[in-house]
């Protein structure tokens, strides 16, 4: 799974969801606006071990384990964003740009492994709240924002289950083969989603 | 029940799936049996209100559902077959939680809340377990949770046991039947189930085909499929 919340006590945990979006988005922006340079590249990979070791995840390796999972589930953004401006930039941009995308991620889903969703949706509702007066839902969009969310493991498992209905088979690996019955089930999920949402009272 | 459905047709696309469909329902339990695309999931779906008729006149505990769509979902609640499609926060105790939102509770009133539905339903010890890690029995279990926890007057159940192996079915059955104050219209293909309702509905061709005593009902669906 990308994210999902781990129980824990750390400094992280016990900050409210408003504060704590606001400052991964600060830490964030910061990182995404460092130069591109060697330098630059250790002070994400820095920023990034130094908020795991402090989240307080209960991985027992001062959050390392963790840090490893996240990197290990976002190694394709890693390998594909590296490969391509080494080609096109040399390496220092591409080792320095690519440890600023790789620490903004890892600090984002910080937010999701320290805050229950239902307290993202409630703050998110709160932040949104200004919204109302440009006559828009802000209920409508944290849930929006928060399904999202929540629905990534699920699209992760449909792929997985979509990868082991081809190889019972016997089929190739095909992006095609594989991006249609993908496409079919994740729809068919959306629709399922949106009855739940109704059944339960969401207007 | 208070269910009265007159001369009701609903139509998705070109075709009419329900057609001239008359019921007055008023049993604590109606079991709605009948074949595969005979109109069954589409009669559940038109009760709770995700799908709308194009013909006739319809009301549900007394309300319009066109009309008063927000409070009739209020009092109702919807349990489908698939139970991974109805499950939407990420942990069980979330999830239960999130069913009780609109009703904008106190955050002590809500805990409470759930805790006790988590008990009633053998939950407890789960309530921190990824809710989409969970066995098909388990998450048909907090599926029936996070619809019983907002004390639904009406219980709407589309095959909520097709999935299920025995002891689960068995579980979730015990539940939906359970006398909680709450009225259950049982969409089923589990015939010893649909003998334990007040009353049965069979549906053939988009249509009632016979509505009365299950033991009736059930004899009657029984000479259909030896034909």
């Amino acid at each position: 799974m990308l994210t999902l919340y781990r129980p824990g006590d750390g400094l992280l945990h016990r900050m409210a969801a408003g504060p704590k979006t606001l400052l991964l988005l600060t830490v964030v922006l910061g990182v995404s606006l460092l130069p591109s340079t060697w330098w630059a590249a250790a002070v994400a990979g820095g920023v990034a071990i130094l908020a795991y070791a402090g989240a307080g995840l209960g991985d027992r390796m001062l959050g390392m384990r963790e840090l490893a999972k996240q990197l290990f589930s976002i190694r394709w953004i890693i390998v594909i964003t590296v490969a391509g401006q080494l080609i096109f930039l040399g390496p220092e941009p591409a080792v320095a740009n690519t440890a600023r995308v790789t620490a903004a991620i890892v600090l984002a889903a910080l937010l999701v492994l320290t805050t229950r969703v239902t307290a993202l949706l409630d703050a998110l509702e709160r932040g949104l709240s200004p919204l109302r007066h440009l006559r828009l839902d802000p209920q409508r969009m944290a849930l929006l924002l928060t399904v999202t969310l929540s629905t990534v493991p699920i699209l992760a498992r449909l792929a997985g289950e979509v990868r082991d209905a081809q190889r019972a088979r016997g089929g190739r690996a095909h992006l095609r083969l594989f991006a249609v019955p993908f496409l079919v089930v994740a729809l068919k999920h959306a629709d399922e989603l949106g009855d739940a949402l109704t059944a339960r009272g969401v207007r | 029940m208070s269910i009265r459905l007159s001369s009701v047709s609903v139509r998705l696309g070109d075709v009419d799936v329900l057609h001239d469909v008359s019921l007055d329902l008023d049993a604590r339990t109606v079991a709605v049996i009948g074949e595969n695309g005979s109109g069954k999931s589409t009669f559940a779906r038109l009760l709770g209100g995700l799908v709308a008729h194009s013909a006739g006149e319809l009301r549900i505990l007394g309300l319009n559902p066109a009309k008063q769509s927000a409070e009739l979902r209020r009092r109702i609640a919807l349990v489908f077959s698939n139970p991974d499609s109805q499950i939407v926060m990420p942990t069980v105790a979330e999830d239960v939680a999130f069913s009780l939102r609109a009703e904008r509770l106190r955050a002590d009133d809500l805990r409470e809340r759930v805790v006790v539905e988590l008990e009633r339903f053998g939950l407890t010890a789960l309530a921190e377990h990824a809710s989409h890690d969970l066995s098909g029995g388990q998450k048909q279990l907090l599926a029936l949770c996070g619809a019983f926890v907002r004390r639904p007057e009406l219980v709407i159940a589309d095959e909520p046991t097709a999935y299920l192996d025995a002891r689960n079915a068995r579980r979730v059955a015990g539940h939906l039947f359970e006398d909680a104050g709450h009225r259950l219209v049982l969409v089923t293909h589990d015939l010893e189930l649909a003998a334990r309702c007040d009353l049965a509905v069979l549906f053939a061709g988009g249509t009632v085909a016979a509505v009365g005593e299950p033991a009736a009902i059930l004899a009657e669906y029984e000479t259909i499929l030896k034909c």
